[in-house]
């Protein structure tokens, strides 16, 4: 089939897998993102217990691939007695992995600000939080923009775990599935999904950029 | 009348910085060995001596950036905790102005100045920028107020340093060789608001190396080698006739330095 063909045929469902990927993506993303603050909060805390769960935290999920975590998930658990939906178990491999990657890019972001300045937070009488809350996290955040927005694409790419599982509407690689399990779509299928991808990456990339240059700290 | 004199002049002379017997070691190096110190309010207190003499961890050790390993520390009749909301509090009250200034980068020249009056004196917005504008007037930056840190010169940088310790109006300021990073031009504007803050009673404890800063406005020089504290003095007595042969010797080789 020709893409003028999958298009006027699957256009519809297309656009339905783009949009079921991109909800993927910000919601997996904002929820790494959340973990991944709180995890490094707990790398840097002066007790060693919570800086261990934090460092161990991060040693696992960064090494486990993420077929392997949803399988997991879809297959082991519900034998715990935990049974989640399709969608709740691509969402947790999708959000957990990814967690580990932006706390390694947000400890990164820190090795940039001097111990010098956490002593003079310290000096001014801010406790722990308030140190971290003032100068730590904010300073980390601004200068780890362009890792976060890789991490942002690789977020997305890592959602295509979605096609593994039943999903309605599937997402962006699912649909390929779907469209060749109906008819000859033949790699021209692929290579629609792979241009929509794409054409995301360079916009979160291009975005991702401006914002750089707006919060980048002078020095 | 007389017994409430008495208590009046005991009050009047306890010491906004105590230090009991103070030991620290470096893994086996024992930087700080049994140092006893006190500083009365008002008082100007210069530690010089040469490098690796501990005057520095000394300085950093009294507000416990640096921990100890015995002994205590006292600040204005309270002793510090090792750790905790407590240590947080009372760091609050003794100002540090440090080597490299270590203003805060990501924030303006008056959020640096606020953000303690605010955060951790729970100060209002309006109140803590109005007095930030007069600090940074005094130390002759209010016209830099909206830029950030890298956009200043060192000096201008160290002048907001000591604006930053002022605003948490401080019962002490502690200084970290506070010009040793600087170009030599910039040297003096430092330390002309350092005269006038000392002028003005504020209790200061200075590590530094600036002789003549010494000599003017020190009410007392401290003489430190080798982790112990061997000289104490008014500087007329100390540079004049200093006391052992470590200080006569470090004393020449300045001299020779200078000259």
């Amino acid at each position: 089939m020709s893409i003028y063909e999958l298009l006027t045929q699957f256009g519809d469902k297309y656009l339905a897998a783009l949009l079921t990927t991109w909800k993927l993506t910000a919601i997996s993303f904002t929820l790494a993102f959340v973990i991944g603050i709180v995890i490094t909060i707990m790398r840097i805390s002066p007790i060693k217990p919570i800086r261990f769960v934090g460092d161990l935290y991060v040693q696992i999920f960064r090494n486990i691939p993420g077929a392997a975590l949803l399988i997991i998930l879809v297959y082991a658990f519900p034998y715990l007695n935990f049974v989640w939906s399709y969608y709740a178990c691509v969402l947790i491999a999708t959000s957990l992995l990814p967690a580990s990657f932006c706390s390694e890019y947000l400890m990164a972001g820190m090795n940039t600000i001097g111990a010098g300045q956490i002593e003079a937070a310290r000096s001014i009488g801010m406790t722990f939080f308030q140190t971290i809350k003032n100068v730590v996290l904010p300073q980390a955040l601004r200068s780890s923009v362009l890792p976060m927005t890789n991490l942002l694409v690789a977020t997305m790419l890592t959602t295509a775990l979605a096609s593994q599982v039943p999903l309605k509407p599937t997402d962006l690689t699912g649909i390929v599935s779907y469209i060749n399990t109906r008819t000859v779509g033949g790699v021209t299928a692929f290579m629609i999904s792979a241009f929509l991808y794409c054409a995301t990456a360079v916009i979160i990339g291009q975005i991702g950029s401006l914002i750089d240059r707006k919060v980048r700290i002078l020095r | 009348m007389e017994q409430s004199q008495k208590t009046f002049e005991i009050l009047e002379e306890a010491p906004v910085i105590e230090l009991r017997d103070v030991n620290k070691y470096f893994g086996s190096l024992h930087v700080l060995q049994d140092i006893n110190l006190s500083v009365k309010k008002g008082e100007v207190v210069v530690i010089i001596g040469p490098s690796g003499s501990g005057k520095s961890t000394l300085c950093r050790t009294i507000n416990r950036l640096e921990s100890i390993d015995s002994g205590e520390i006292i600040i204005d009749g309270v002793s510090m905790p090792d750790e905790g909301k407590k240590l947080a509090e009372i760091r609050s009250q003794v100002g540090m102005v440090f080597q490299s200034f270590n203003l805060f980068a990501h924030k303006t020249i008056l959020d640096n100045v606020t953000i303690g009056p605010i955060d951790v004196l729970h100060k209002s917005r309006k109140e803590a920028q109005a007095e930030a504008m007069e600090l940074l007037k005094r130390v002759g930056v209010e016209s830099q107020a909206s830029k950030v840190p890298a956009q200043l010169s060192g000096g201008q940088q160290q002048r907001v340093a000591i604006a930053r310790s002022l605003a948490m109006h401080p019962k002490a300021i502690l200084f970290d060789e506070p010009t040793s990073a600087l170009d030599p031009e910039m040297i003096g504007e430092v330390l002309n608001v350092m005269t006038e803050l000392a002028q003005d009673g504020m209790t200061m404890v200075v590590v530094t190396h600036e002789m003549n800063f010494a000599r003017r406005v020190a009410s007392r020089v401290i003489f430190m080698d080798g982790g112990k504290i061997l000289e104490e003095g008014t500087p007329d007595e100390f540079f004049a006739h200093p006391k052992t042969q470590r200080a006569k010797d470090f004393l020449e080789s300045i001299k020779r330095h200078e000259s």
